[in-house]
């Protein structure tokens, strides 16, 4: 802490020494401020001076602009150590972007899995337009759509018995089929009548339904569950309702859950079995408990996984079918090949929600990356700093 | 490379004028090698050049931003050749002592630098910037990045711890 008559000597020694330098000569009244003079005046003296040649070359540079040398690259010094993880993490959003832009697309379906067999035709809005093409020729007694006498959406022809791996003829496949059905809004509660028709005479059940017929136009939802034996023809019958707008088709083979869970059940019912015999001929009371015990672990155990198996059959028997029943030139399934306003400004908002989301994302990626890149930056700032003053030390 | 506008280039110039032999005095201070000293006196006046565009006048003067400029090149270039050592050395006389040159100059430029020589890098570079550089203590703190009362106060250390070394060594 500096003493105050120290500061104001300091004061005066400072102001002394740019009179000094300002006048070029000592003349303090105070010697030892002169004494600070004379040493200012020796140390300006002793400032080296540049060399003419030095001088003119430099001057000429810098009249020209300091034109560069050729070189392949320039870049500042200071940027070059972090080229190198500047171009790893833009690499690496860029990936995680595109990735998440790609599993963002509204017209896949993954089945939800990592075994799933997706099978897509023309379910994106850019075939929709197109999609009324083809024929099959309708088996059940419902009238045609509209009038259209062909149109079915070609599908990807169901597997046969066996499900998506027909060299395998034991796999278990789950099965689902979303559609999109086009009929005069005069029709649509028809067509509804017709798709609870169809799932009834495959065997199948409708879990969900949902029927709209008012001003706005009419549409309904189904959820239905078809046996997967008959899957192809009920969706041949359902496609010849209406018009089908699009349909997607997927699969997902469940076999490995579905022989894991029968594996673990026989060998808990083998447990059983012999947990049974030990109680027979167990000695004592104590022992006997103990195999009671685990008895009734093993009996909830097998419970539980015949519960699974259970679950897992109904999902392998019964295949989901999804099916969207719009009033022709009403709501559209997915939103392109043309439309009212109304389409156009939904299409619009969906893709922009679409878009931000993916943004967003991108976002949460790149704002903690750039935020450890900043704090890099700043810590190799402030090593440069303590290295440039080290060189002083 | 950005556009050069007239102004710009006369800004330029003017500051060279003006600055050219104060930095390479400064720099060939702290340096004590007469060729390094010119090669990066022209680096940074280059530097200068090429980033004259970032320079904000509310940040301190031109010459306070120059000499950080020059300061910065120095030191990399002392940390790279790692000439640490030479400061201890000598420095090289780079004055025509002229067939005039008194004999008691001569002693006292001897003393000065004798008592140079106990001073360290950091006192130094305070010289180097208050007498070679001929800065105001207000651009020195701003190229050290402190106060001016702190630059102020240290210089004044520096001139007595150097006054003393002289007499001791006289």
């Amino acid at each position: 802490m500096t003493h105050p008559e120290d500061t104001a000597t300091i004061e005066r020694d400072l102001r002394a020494v740019d009179a000094a330098l300002a006048a070029g000569t000592a003349e303090h009244g105070d010697p030892q401020a002169r004494e600070l003079q004379e040493l200012a005046l020796a140390l300006r003296a002793e400032a080296p001076q540049p060399q003419p040649r030095f001088a003119d070359e430099l001057r000429a540079r810098a009249e020209a602009g300091f034109p560069r040398k050729p070189r392949t690259v320039w870049l500042p010094r200071r940027l070059k150590p972090f080229l190198a993880p500047s171009a790893v993490t833009l690499t690496v959003v860029a990936l995680i972007g595109v990735a998440i832009a790609t599993s963002d697309d509204p017209g896949s379906s993954d089945g939800g899995g990592g075994g799933a067999v997706a099978l897509d035709d023309g379910a994106d809005g850019s075939s929709s337009g197109e999609a009324a093409t083809g024929a099959t020729a309708p088996e059940a007694g419902v009238g045609r759509a509209g009038g259209d006498d062909s149109a079915v959406v070609p599908s990807e022809p169901l597997p046969r018995d066996g499900g998506f791996a027909p060299s395998q003829s034991n796999r278990k496949i789950e099965r689902s089929i979303a559609m999109t059905l086009e009929a005069p809004e005069d029709r649509v509660a028809e067509v509804a009548d017709g798709v609870t028709r169809v799932t009834g005479r495959y065997g199948g059940f409708v879990l969900r339904s949902d029927l709209n017929t008012g001003e706005d136009g009419a549409s309904g939802t189904f959820e239905l569950r078809i046996p997967s034996a008959r899957l192809q023809a009920a969706v041949r019958d359902l496609s010849a309702l209406a018009t089908v707008r699009s349909q997607t088709q997927s699969g997902q083979d469940v076999t490995r859950a579905h022989v894991t869970v029968k594996d673990r059940l026989q060998a808990a019912r083998a447990e059983r079995r012999s947990l049974l015999r030990r109680l027979e001929s167990a000695d004592t009371d104590e022992e006997a408990e103990s195999i009671r015990r685990r008895l009734d672990l093993v009996a909830g155990e097998i419970n539980g996984l015949r519960a699974q198996l259970r679950e897992l059959r109904l999902r392998t028997d019964y295949a989901v079918v999804a099916v969207d029943l719009v009033s022709e030139g009403g709501e559209s399934g997915s939103g392109a090949g043309g439309g009212s306003f109304d389409d156009a400004l939904g299409d619009a908002g969906d893709l922009l929600v679409g878009t931000a989301g993916v943004l967003i994302r991108i976002l949460a990626l790149a704002v903690p990356l750039g935020a450890i890149a900043g704090a890099a930056w700043l810590g190799a700032r402030i090593v440069r700093r303590r290295r440039r003053a080290s060189a002083l030390a | 490379m950005p556009v050069v506008t007239g102004t710009e280039r006369e800004s330029f110039a003017a500051l060279y004028e003006r600055a050219f032999p104060r930095v390479y005095a400064y720099v060939a201070s702290l340096l004590r090698d007469r060729s390094a000293a010119e090669d990066v006196t022209a680096q940074a006046f280059e530097r200068a050049y090429r980033k004259r565009s970032s320079y904000r006048a509310r940040r301190g003067s031109m010459d306070a931003w120059l000499f950080g400029i020059a300061r910065n090149a120095a030191l990399d270039e002392l940390r790279r050749r790692k000439r640490l050592a030479s400061l201890e050395v000598d420095p090289e006389d780079t004055t025509d002592p002229g067939a005039d040159d008194r004999a008691e100059l001569a002693l006292r430029r001897d003393v000065v630098r004798a008592a140079m020589a106990t001073l360290d890098g950091g006192e130094r570079d305070l010289l180097a910037l208050k007498f070679s550089a001929g800065l105001s203590n207000a651009e020195i703190a701003r190229v050290l990045g402190m106060s001016e009362s702190n630059a102020g106060t240290r210089l004044h250390r520096t001139l007595t711890k150097l006054r003393k070394a002289c007499d001791d060594a006289s």
